[in-house]
């Protein structure tokens, strides 16, 4: 009784042995996966350059990946990094491995696109078919795991060589919102429609508030479009978050309409040039800071900037990417 | 009258060239070569987070037209935002595209020995294998003196490599020296000797080999005679220079009058060129008499513009008829 029990188990939990590599800067988060689950197993790639900066890599151990289940963390944090991480994905899939999945938690430069023009070039959609590209294993298409994507539609970039996973982060904030003390008082705010598309069903069970950017003359104006924040802890939710202006510019508004509290998630925390200064609490009492900047751990160099600094901290996404990793 | 009939020759087509930022002197001079070419141009900005905010200006004006980009992968954070501009092209509804790339890079470093060993050019040739085709069929590429000669078999059926050489540039360059008649040709390897000795075999030829001795590896003449003639080193490319070094010292040794190097892609990562000094009328051990490169390396021609030895050869001319194919 007791052993068919067992058998009934193992079938349907399908669980496999994951070989994890990943690139220099996902280091931290690799760890965090493999610990995550005893079937997840760290392996290593040599990365050197060679005098004229191109790089000189090597997978060890490439011929015990035979017949495995293989994954790699990537993150494309800069253009200057894409290429050696993509000879390494190009490479992984022809050693003979059972199955390949890429685990990129940040797809950039998706916030880009607004193909307003003939002229423009959307960088996004040539990152997606360099990833389309990557060839088959033996398992067939390459997954391919990403979090919050910025634009709905980049979905369909994609070629039929992969097999994109799309991901969401917010989970990990509705966990954390659950365990505030004013957990009954929260309020989820939508900087614009745009954010409202991507993550209302997930947050439905909030009050919510819609922002909206009006044009007064030759400034955008944040102005509040449905809902009331008085007395409430407000969140901000995006996917991203690059100088934080629009988050700040929503932050007054609500305030402005009697918010309590006002927060702020974004999954992907791009923050370029040290844009996160701006939200460090800065404790001379002039302003009304935010009173949690939640961001997850997708972009590793923000990451490294904001621990352990009020009012960030990080959610992160190695239990996540550990459960995708044995789809 | 009857002359303009029987004319087969056929009117050049005229190329729309774009070009990136290292490219835009080689660009000018082949939009100098021939009327059919024009140059247009990109805007090339950044966004704060690093990644490339490209427009294509004019993008309806090149619809029809045969359009050519002229690329330069010096170090790979220059590949992404070139590689955007590459595969957006293609779809403007041009009638061709041709994607002019002199130096393919990482290709010395394919000695894939090893199962875990990454074959970085091979990365690059399937990034490239997979530019969108345009209403004009397959992109060609268009490269020079490509290091390993397996790597033509690295691209896939939906681009059209053109593997042109340097050694055109060399050979006229050879003719109008004084002393053209005591040239000899060096190569520093086999390999050398296997990618070049067709294109020079009216030279008198010297092939070099690096043999092992303990845990040394020494350059030594395997065939031909140094003795009495300006002897002029080729091979495709230069990185730290030793090999080159190492070949000069033998060919003095055995008596070379002077020494020469020609190579068609002069990358001397981290300035390596410093090692090279003229002879000034002197020592072929001391110095070499010449130093050719071509222009496919644009940071190294910028360094080296105006310092003996160095001469820089032009690939304008021959990436202007390439482009007319």
């Amino acid at each position: 009784m007791e052993n068919n029990n067992d058998m009934g188990e193992l079938k349907s939990t399908n669980k496999k042995q994951v070989l994890l590599f990943y690139c220099v800067e996902c280091e931290e988060l690799a760890r965090k996966v493999a610990a995550h689950s005893q079937l997840i197993t760290l392996q290593s790639i040599n990365w050197r350059s060679f005098d004229d900066g191109f790089p000189n890599l090597y997978i060890n151990n490439a011929h015990d990946i035979r017949g495995q289940h293989v994954a790699f963390l990537a993150s494309f944090s800069s253009p200057a990094v894409i290429f050696e991480q993509l000879s390494v994905i190009y490479s992984l899939p022809r050693l003979f491995v059972a199955s390949f999945t890429l685990v990129l938690p940040f797809f950039p430069t998706g916030s880009f696109e607004r193909m307003e023009e003939e002229g423009d070039v959307a960088t996004a959609f040539t990152m997606a078919r360099i990833l389309s590209n990557i060839p088959i294993s033996r398992g067939g298409p390459t997954s391919v795991v990403i979090y919050d994507i910025h634009a709905l539609q980049e979905r369909f970039y994609f070629g039929d060589h992969v097999l994109p996973l799309f991901e969401t982060g917010i989970p990990l904030l509705k966990q954390r919102l659950h365990q505030l003390p004013d957990a009954d008082k929260i309020v989820v705010a939508f900087p614009d429609d745009g954010a409202w598309k991507r993550f209302h069903k997930l947050l439905d069970h909030f009050p919510t508030v819609i922002c909206t950017k009006v044009r007064e003359g030759d400034k955008r104006i944040v102005r509040l479009k449905e809902g009331n924040p008085a007395d409430c802890h407000v969140v901000i939710v995006d996917d991203l978050v690059q100088s934080g202006g629009t988050l700040i510019e929503c932050q007054k508004v609500l305030l402005a309409h009697g918010a309590a509290k006002v927060s702020a998630y974004v999954t992907h925390g791009v923050f370029p040039k040290r844009s996160w200064e701006r939200f460090t609490r800065k404790n001379d009492g002039s302003e009304k800071g935010f009173a949690y900047f939640w961001i997850t751990d997708s972009c590793p160099h923000t990451v490294k900037a904001i621990e352990n600094t009020a009012p960030f901290e990080v959610l992160s996404l190695a239990g996540s990417i550990a459960d995708a990793l044995q789809i | 009258m009857a002359a303009a009939s029987n004319s087969a020759v056929k009117p050049a087509k005229k190329v729309c060239l774009f070009c990136c930022a290292e490219t835009e002197a080689l660009a000018q001079r082949i939009a100098a070569e021939s009327d059919a070419i024009e140059l247009r141009s990109i805007k090339w900005r950044t966004f704060d987070d690093g990644f490339p905010n490209l427009f294509i200006p004019n993008a309806h004006g090149i619809r029809g037209q045969h359009v050519a980009f002229l690329a330069s992968f010096s170090s790979p954070a220059v590949i992404f935002e070139q590689l955007s501009v590459i595969y957006a092209l293609p779809k403007l509804f041009i009638s061709s595209f041709t994607l002019v790339l002199p130096f393919f890079p990482t290709g010395t470093s394919e000695r894939m020995e090893d199962e875990g060993d990454v074959a970085t050019a091979f990365t690059l040739a399937r990034i490239l294998s997979n530019i969108p085709t345009s209403k004009g069929g397959p992109t060609s590429l268009v490269t020079f003196d490509i290091h390993a000669l397996q790597e033509r078999f690295y691209f896939g059926d939906n681009i059209l490599p053109c593997f042109e050489s340097g050694i055109p540039l060399l050979k006229n360059r050879l003719q109008q020296l004084p002393d053209s008649d005591k040239i000899s040709i060096a190569f520093p390897d086999d390999g050398a000797w296997k990618r070049f000795h067709k294109q020079l075999q009216h030279f008198p030829t010297i092939v070099c080999n690096k043999v092992r001795m303990g845990d040394q590896r020494i350059v030594r003449i395997k065939e031909g005679d140094a003795a009495g003639r300006h002897v002029v080193i080729v091979d495709d490319l230069v990185q730290s220079g030793g090999t080159l070094i190492e070949c000069q010292k033998v060919l003095a040794a055995h008596g070379a009058a002077k020494i020469s190097a020609y190579v068609t892609h002069g990358i001397f990562p981290k300035r390596s060129w410093q090692r090279f000094e003229h002879d000034n009328g002197g020592h072929p051990e001391k110095g070499l008499t010449y130093f050719w490169i071509t222009d496919s390396c644009p940071h190294t021609v910028k360094e080296v513009k105006s310092k003996l030895p160095f001469e820089i050869l032009s690939l304008s001319g021959s990436i202007a008829a390439a482009l007319q194919i």
